[in-house]
């Protein structure tokens, strides 16, 4: 189910909010039950096939996560069990996600004729990364004993499910456990109305209008000219992020409803001064997940700066394979890695900026940074690398350049967004949303003295839904 | 009740009756026409014929109707009125499936038309999804019930379309609001009926279709890597089948209208092609087209015409941009044979011009130009 469709907004929704805020008058276990069981239905109206893959997980992390919790034998089992946990984890990822992947490899590389077919559970990503971060840190005994309904529902809550925000159960479980919670919260459901209506439209508005221009680079018949490939590159560097941003919001909207605090993905990402900036601003939880699970483990900075390079190479070449079995990815996620090497090594190795050149040498660096992450997003997009060099070879080929009405024109639309993007505040900024202090809306002042900002968001959430067409799904699903 | 909990009836209340404006504002403007012909703005018009033409088929006024697939977007209806001597409607799809061309066909036949001139490929007759399932025909809307007009009605991107149509009937930003509607990101860039779906002025035709590109199409599906699709989902029974649903059914129905359909003029190298990288394509379209051939002229109200043995149009490659696509000189010519009776089928002898057109395939020569 989508959240950007009618049957999400206006039946499924608030069957689920009556459902727990009517249970909770009597229990603090049944809304958490109800919400878990409504997460299922949820997903299985569009992956019924996958949910039993989906509560098997949830039973065999929970139960590794159970013996690392309560039993403490000598390390080495305990390491054992942990190892086992995440292989499985793994395992199970591998084979829906790089089975196909790695059987064409083969099958180009040796022509063994060997051809894997493996549909993709929607959402296995993200349930995946989730509690392999809860086996780790249930190893590191940094894991409290949690019941089975609130784990239950934490890998599931149908806000994050399917294509994240990446949860921390330190973060989630105890929201879920906690009584105020389930109680109605008429303000806690407007400033959640409102982050979903922001969000809506940044999905129906914004990310699915300038598709068209998208296709103008991508398209399967497009051979474009120096100018419509940068349109086409802009377009989609604006579409990608308006489309997954859109969702994270529409996920901390629905979220907060219920009276739970979701964590942030996006803090204006296109306005980062450097590629390291970039990734504390984009896809936030995931930059977490990768450095706290993987980077860090694998001896982040604490060994040198060669094996530090090394270290942030292996994290996004892996962080580029969890997007997509395709070397598009590989080569995307590669090449933030050198961006970030590059980054570490400018930092310490570049020359100091003198204080009058500090306000050029700033917009420089945004400059710098956001033309490399539109030419890093070239590769996301494509749908092979022969695509993508294609596009990449007009974007660096200003011989042929077309720029009549209709570019002109194009390129005023990506202007718009690009404005938006680089200078129209973010949601949390517009909202006041405080996921760590678990505050919103207080910045505004009391709604009666801002009808003006209610009756703005009234309208953003009905043009949301009016923007509601055909079947779009986010773009982030398919990771 | 609490200060939050009216905020959020407010709120709610706000959107709602935003909505409400936004669906009377699609509807006085009307931007498809489906409630009455534009009066109060400007009409126009957008390149999608599939949401467009649910809007033509109610406000146009028409004799005939024009159906057909890519091979039949660029026509004039101008120059089919004039060479033809009727009134006509384009309704052509890119890249349509019989399913969407029958579908769309009988919703203008509901207006009584006196001729269907219809450009038939074979390809049309393979499996398409149902008209239900096809995300890009807004099914409903054509058949006017309540969930097509809320869906219309209730539509941002018809709001959005809406109030842009509206700002261009306001003298002061007509001009730069028309500039900006290039019809890729605003879908109703086009002022006259005419012009939808015609190639723009000014558009290069000897650079777009010229023997260079014919052949270099050519060489594409013969490529052994492609040549396997060029029988794909050509299942003689299932084709049969589909023709039998979506022509036959539909002429049979209408006996006072008289169907024009012919079979287009695609470049010789289209059936060398097959002859060469696929022969069971090639005999696979051999047998279904004699097949409608034969059973097109059994009906009285049919006149079938089959330009593909038009050798001095289809041996010429500088008149395509590709096999099959003819470049709008063509499209003059199709309408000039229509008018003269030129390489009408003999219903005593329906497979003849297949017969014909069957030897030049096997006669031709593929040179490099």
């Amino acid at each position: 189910m989508l959240f950007n469709s009618y049957p999400f907004i206006f039946l499924f929704l608030p069957i689920a909010l009556s459902g727990y805020f009517a249970l909770g008058r009597f229990s603090n276990l049944a809304p958490v039950i109800w919400l878990a069981l409504a997460s299922l239905g949820f997903y299985a109206v569009s992956n019924w096939q996958f949910v039993a893959l989906l509560l098997a997980s949830i039973a065999f992390n929970y139960l590794v996560g159970r013996l690392l919790i309560t039993y403490r034998p000598r390390s080495g089992v305990r390491f054992a069990v942990l190892t086992a946990g995440v292989a499985g984890d793994l395992l199970v990822l591998c084979y829906f996600k790089y089975a196909g992947f790695l059987a064409a490899n083969l099958n180009a590389m040796f022509s063994t004729g060997l051809s894997v077919s493996v549909l993709l559970p929607v959402g296995i990503s993200f349930y995946t990364f989730t509690q392999i971060a809860f086996l780790v840190d249930a190893y590191r005994g940094k894991v409290a004993h949690y019941a089975l309904p609130p784990y239950a529902l934490f890998v599931t809550y149908f806000p994050h499910l399917i294509a994240g925000p990446i949860l921390h159960h330190k973060d989630m479980i105890p929201q879920f456990e906690a009584a105020e919670s389930k109680s109605l919260n008429p303000h806690l459901i407007l400033c959640g109305l409102m982050i979903f209506a922001i969000g809506l439209f940044k999905k129906t508005g914004l990310a699915d209008g300038i598709q068209p221009l998208v296709l103008l680079a991508f398209g399967s018949e497009a051979s474009p000219s120096f100018d419509q490939a940068w349109i086409g590159a802009l377009a989609y560097t604006f579409q990608l992020y308006f489309d997954f941003s859109g969702y994270s919001d529409m996920a901390i909207g629905i979220s907060l409803m219920f009276g739970i605090f979701l964590p942030l993905n996006f803090n204006s990402p296109y306005r980062a001064s450097s590629i390291i900036d970039f990734w504390r601003r984009w896809h936030m939880t995931l930059s977490q997940f990768l450095r706290d699970y993987l980077y860090i483990p694998l001896g982040g900075n604490r060994h040198g700066r060669l094996l530090r390079y090394v270290n942030l190479m292996i994290t996004m070449v892996l962080g580029g394979l969890w997007h997509g079995a395709a070397w598009t990815f590989v080569a995307w996620g590669a090449l933030h890695g050198a961006y970030l090497c590059i980054n570490h090594a400018w930092n310490r190795f570049g020359p100091a900026v003198a204080p009058r050149f500090a306000r050029a040498a700033d917009i420089a660096a945004w400059v710098l940074t956001f033309l490399a992450v539109v030419i890093a997003w070239v590769l996301f997009r494509a749908d092979s690398m022969a695509s993508a060099l294609s596009v990449l070879s007009k974007m660096a080929d200003p011989t042929q350049i077309i720029f009549g009405r209709g570019e002109m024109a194009n390129t005023m639309f990506v202007m718009v967004y690009a404005a938006l993007a680089w200078f129209a505040p973010n949601t949390q900024e517009i909202m006041g949303y405080d996921h760590t202090k678990r505050t919103v809306g207080e910045t505004l002042g009391a709604w009666s003295r801002r009808p003006a900002f209610l009756y703005a968001s009234a309208v953003v959430l009905a043009f949301g839904i009016l923007g509601i067409q055909q079947h779009s799904e986010f773009i982030y699903f398919r990771f | 009740m609490s200060k939050p909990a009216k905020d959020l009836l407010r709120f709610l209340g706000a959107s709602g009756l935003v909505m409400l404006l936004a669906v009377a504002l699609t509807f006085v403007v009307d931007p498809l026409q489906i409630f009455r012909p534009a009066r109060l703005f400007a009409a126009m018009y957008s390149q999608d014929s599939r949401m467009q033409d649910a809007g033509l088929i109610r406000s146009q006024d028409f004799d005939t109707v024009f159906m057909g697939t890519s091979l039949a977007i660029h026509f004039r209806q101008s120059d089919i009125d004039r060479v033809l001597g009727v009134r006509s409607l384009k309704l052509s799809l890119n890249g349509s499936t019989s399913v969407e061309q029958n579908f769309v066909l009988a919703a203008a036949l509901e207006r009584h038309p006196r001729r269907v001139l219809w450009e038939m490929d074979d390809w049309i007759f393979r499996n398409g999804p149902d008209i239900d399932s096809n995300v890009y025909l807004p099914a409903d809307l054509y058949r006017r019930n309540a969930r097509g007009l809320a869906s219309y009605l209730f539509s941002g991107s018809m709001a959005r379309e809406s109030a842009w149509i509206l700002a261009r009937s306001i003298p002061l930003i007509e001009k730069p609001v028309a500039w900006l509607t290039t019809g890729v990101l605003f879908k109703f860039p086009i002022a006259r009926v005419d012009d939808i779906n015609v190639l723009r002025p000014g558009f290069d035709v000897a650079q777009a279709y010229n023997a260079k590109k014919a052949m270099a199409a050519f060489r594409h599906i013969t490529d052994p890597v492609r040549s396997a699709y060029l029988a794909d989902g050509a299942d003689y029974h299932m084709q049969v089948g589909n023709f039998e649903r979506d022509m036959a059914d539909l002429i049979a129905a209408n006996p006072d209208v008289t169907f024009t359909i012919y079979y287009p003029s695609y470049s010789i190298l289209q059936w060398v092609a097959m002859r060469d990288a696929s022969p069971r394509a090639f005999e696979q379209v051999y047998n279904f087209t004699a097949y409608v051939s034969r059973r097109l002229t059994s009906f009285p109200n049919v006149r079938l015409y089959d330009f593909r043995e038009a050798k001095d149009v289809t041996h010429d490659l500088n008149n395509y941009a590709d096999v099959i696509h003819h470049s709008p000189a063509i499209d003059l010519k199709v309408l000039s044979w229509l008018a003269e009776g030129k390489y009408l089928v003999d219903r005593g002898a329906p497979t003849a011009s297949l017969d014909r057109l069957k030897a030049q395939v096997e006669a031709y020569r593929v040179e490099e130009p």
